[in-house]
């Protein structure tokens, strides 16, 4: 049945499906995996680094980009897709400065992402984005946001989320162990983004690459050692914590 | 008769017959050329087995050539991926026989010369136990294929006392249920068997509506056309593309009572597994 109503963005089928849409959706989920997290000081974006080939320049192969100085976002989906959005977001973040003299607020950025990719469920003759896109970033009032939009053109604020390839895994990781105390002060942030990742990334801190915005402060890319010293650390105390369980039980 | 909506008149389909049948009849018959298109055609998607290291056809079926008492399929990159680490790295295994076979899916045309990882369909049984074969088939058999496929490997009177477990993947969005499909704790396995398997499945069978499709389905067929026991392994994911996720979803399968035996070392399965997936990663770059 779905064959019938699935060739053009702009056809409806009889129970209200845009199957385009649904099916860009997918190719969202064969993205690797992007974590999102909202701190109280900070908003940290963690995802599974893409393996490159030897000759590959590894600077080119990146998902986590900045969008302006305080805003920055991780895709998952279609590599080319994302850099179309990635680049008119950037172009709209530079204008909106010159227009208004003041940079764009991590609301206006992502509903102008949020727009276009609707727009582009709605034009017959082209096709949604296939990216779902983490957008991050501290706006003049002080306050971290975290937004998430998809190839329908929605967007919503989250206190944290994944998106990609093993979403669902990595939030419900989250669902249990996001809670005030998790994301009291930034380490435990950058923690707790790390360990969501670590249950779906195979391969352990190699295969992981992480971002920080703290408030007033510009966008941090933690280099590979930095990364694999959180990940010692949170191997520390994940054996720490089993000791101490096998204390009790004995 | 009976026009259309552009204005043009159409003869309508008439069960009675017309005078016309005859001349209609001439224009069905085929050319020559036709025939000659038809027939080249037909070898061409001949299915055919043989031998790569002595590049012999095989002349009778391959397990009346090699009778075995199990008989391990995997089809599918992620079944094959599976059984290449969990099972194969536990033995020494021969290559017995290769199958050849082309079709519009397949994007090899250079047919000659098969690697391992590309080779279509490749069977191997154990040195150390040669009642035990494996089949690793990584490419898509077409419909009209199929028949000859089971042929050339079963042949036309199968031994009945072997257990044949198949191995294969499909993506969710094919899975048929009343719950939700964002409810879906994909990838998951389901089990199809024949009347004469008689172990129980390590999952949950198949449920109506849901069926089968393509190769596994023609094997399970056959299987239970002549009461072999048999049963069919299949992994929902979301992910059809080589994924470490998906493969390790076949585990449970590890305790089955035809794999028990052939697996020793789990962790340096794990290992080679990964290796296999960051080859495999590395070679596209349309999704990040």
């Amino acid at each position: 049945m779905a064959s019938r109503y699935d060739r053009a963005i702009t056809v409806f089928s009889p129970d209200g499906h845009l199957f385009q849409v649904e099916y860009a959706q997918e190719a969202v989920k064969k993205g690797s995996t992007a974590v999102g997290i909202r701190g109280t000081n900070i908003v940290v974006l963690g995802v599974e680094k893409k393996s490159v080939a030897k000759l590959q320049d590894e600077r080119t192969v990146r998902k986590i980009c900045a969008l302006d100085d305080h805003v920055c976002m991780a895709f998952a989906g279609l590599t080319a897709d994302a850099r179309v959005v990635i680049n008119r977001a950037r172009v709209e973040c530079q204008s909106h400065k010159l227009t208004v003299e003041d940079p764009v607020t991590v609301e206006y950025i992502t509903r102008f992402i949020a727009t276009l990719k609707q727009k582009y469920t709605q034009s017959n003759g082209r096709r949604p984005f296939g990216i779902s896109a983490l957008i991050v970033g501290f706006d003049d009032d002080g306050i971290p946001r975290l937004y998430q939009t998809d190839p329908s053109g929605t967007y919503h604020a989250w206190k944290a989320n994944a998106i990609g390839r093993s979403a669902k895994t990595v939030r419900e990781f989250l669902e249990k162990n996001y809670t005030e105390d998790a994301i009291a002060n930034d380490s435990e942030a950058i923690k707790l983004a790390i360990r969501a990742l670590l249950e779906v990334v195979q391969s352990g801190g190699k295969n992981i690459e992480l971002a920080i915005i703290r408030r007033n402060q510009p966008l941090k890319m933690f280099s590979a050692k930095e990364i694999e010293l959180q990940v010692n650390e949170i191997e520390k105390e994940k054996e720490e914590a089993e000791k101490k369980k096998s204390k009790k039980t004995t | 008769m009976a026009a259309t909506f552009f204005g043009e008149v159409v003869r309508t389909p008439c069960r009675a017959g017309t005078e016309d049948e005859e001349e209609q009849e001439e224009g069905r018959r085929e050319t020559p050329e036709d025939k000659e298109v038809r027939r080249q055609l037909a070898r061409k998607r001949e299915v055919r087995l043989f031998r790569r290291q002595t590049k012999t056809t095989l002349e009778v079926s391959l397990l009346e050539k090699h009778p075995c008492s199990k008989f391990i399929i995997a089809i599918g990159n992620n079944a094959v991926a599976f059984l290449s680490s969990f099972v194969m790295n536990s033995g020494a295994w021969e290559e017995v026989g290769c199958a050849k076979l082309w079709n519009e899916w397949c994007r090899t045309t250079d047919t000659a010369h098969l690697s391992p990882a590309e080779a279509f369909c490749v069977f191997y049984h154990l040195k150390s136990n040669p009642s035990v074969m494996l089949c690793q088939c990584s490419c898509y058999v077409a419909e009209d294929q199929q028949y000859q496929w089971l042929e050339k490997v079963f042949g036309s009177c199968p031994r009945k006392n072997m257990q044949v477990t198949i191995l294969t993947c499909r993506h969710v969005t094919d899975y048929k249920t009343s719950e939700s499909t964002s409810s879906l704790h994909t990838p998951f396995l389901k089990a199809l068997k024949t009347q004469n398997f008689k172990e129980p499945p390590f999952c949950s069978l198949l449920e109506q509506p849901n069926i089968v499709h393509d190769l596994p389905a023609a094997v399970l067929s056959y299987c239970q056309v002549w009461r072999i026991p048999a049963v069919l392994y299949l992994c929902y994911t979301d992910v059809m593309k080589l994924d470490l996720i998906t493969v390790e979803a076949f585990k449970p399968v590890l305790s089955s009572r035809s794999l028990k035996c052939l697996v020793k070392n789990i962790p340096q399965s794990t290992e080679i597994l990964k290796k296999l997936m960051t080859a495999n990663e590395i070679q596209s770059n349309i999704y990040t």
